[in-house]
């Protein structure tokens, strides 16, 4: 099991697009990943939960990744996310 | 009428059926310039180009996601289905002006229940495209999403019928 922690740069937080382009990445690896708040831990698969987590820019967010492909796939989200502008 | 509406509703069958939200002209998601919907990254559905500022349920169901901003809500139909409607691109950057909302998470709503309202003309006056989108969050739990688009809609007119 892997954790990362980012802190969210984009000003307008995971909104419905991002959602949805974290959870279409997440969903080609191998590993299973959780994303978390302080407050609220989702199945980051999930976009309707991810956006549920209503995760706003400035605020910082957990990831938990579990896998034979954790590594690979940690640094995989972390590009990703960088991608799509979020960290 | 109830049998017809049922049907509509998708009780009957197997087939659910998520109607239009709002009034309009509905394409393909295809023909949407932001390729988040266009290449169907959120899911399958289909786009409505409103003629008015009122979007109703598509579904029998509860909210799962309002959003504050009053431009998209998320929503899970009693029948299985994950529903977004996202009114307008890149909406989100008005932060809640223009729009009005009328129900909260966790509200049970009836297709054909107000949503949100929003005015229409001053979204497209401060440059954004107002087409709104209906999305199904969890297309791959069906074997089959299928728009009816290319025609001009009324709001509760069938949009998608779903298959398992």
């Amino acid at each position: 099991m892997k954790q990362i922690e980012f802190t969210i740069t984009d000003p307008l937080g995971i909104h419905a697009r991002p959602a949805g382009q974290l959870c279409k990445a997440v969903s080609a690896m191998g590993s299973s990943v959780k994303i978390a708040t302080e407050a609220k831990e989702a199945d980051a698969r999930r976009m309707m939960s991810v956006m549920g987590l209503g995760i706003k820019g400035g605020m910082k967010v957990k990831f938990t990744i579990d896998g034979a492909s954790e590594e690979a796939d940690a640094q995989k989200l972390e590009a990703t996310l960088r991608e799509i502008g979020l960290i | 009428m109830f049998d017809n509406l049922k049907k509509k509703l998708g009780i009957a069958g197997a087939e659910r059926v998520v109607v239009s939200p709002v009034a309009g002209q509905a394409v393909p998601l295809s023909e949407v310039s932001d390729p988040t919907f266009s290449e169907e990254i959120l899911g399958k559905g289909a786009a409505v180009i409103p003629s008015e500022g009122k979007i109703v349920s598509p579904v029998d169901g509860i909210i799962d996601l309002m959003f504050e901003t009053g431009h998209a809500v998320s929503m899970r139909s009693n029948d299985g289905a994950e529903v977004l409607i996202h009114v307008g691109l890149d909406t989100v950057k008005l932060a809640g002006k223009h729009y009005t909302v009328h129900h909260k998470n966790g509200d049970k709503v009836r297709a054909g229940e107000l949503l949100i309202t929003f005015d229409l003309d001053a979204i497209k006056a401060e440059g954004y495209d107002p087409i709104t989108l209906v999305i199904i969050c969890n297309t791959e739990e069906f074997s089959s999403v299928h728009p009816h688009t290319g025609t001009t809609v009324a709001a509760l007119d069938t949009l998608l019928t779903l298959k398992k």
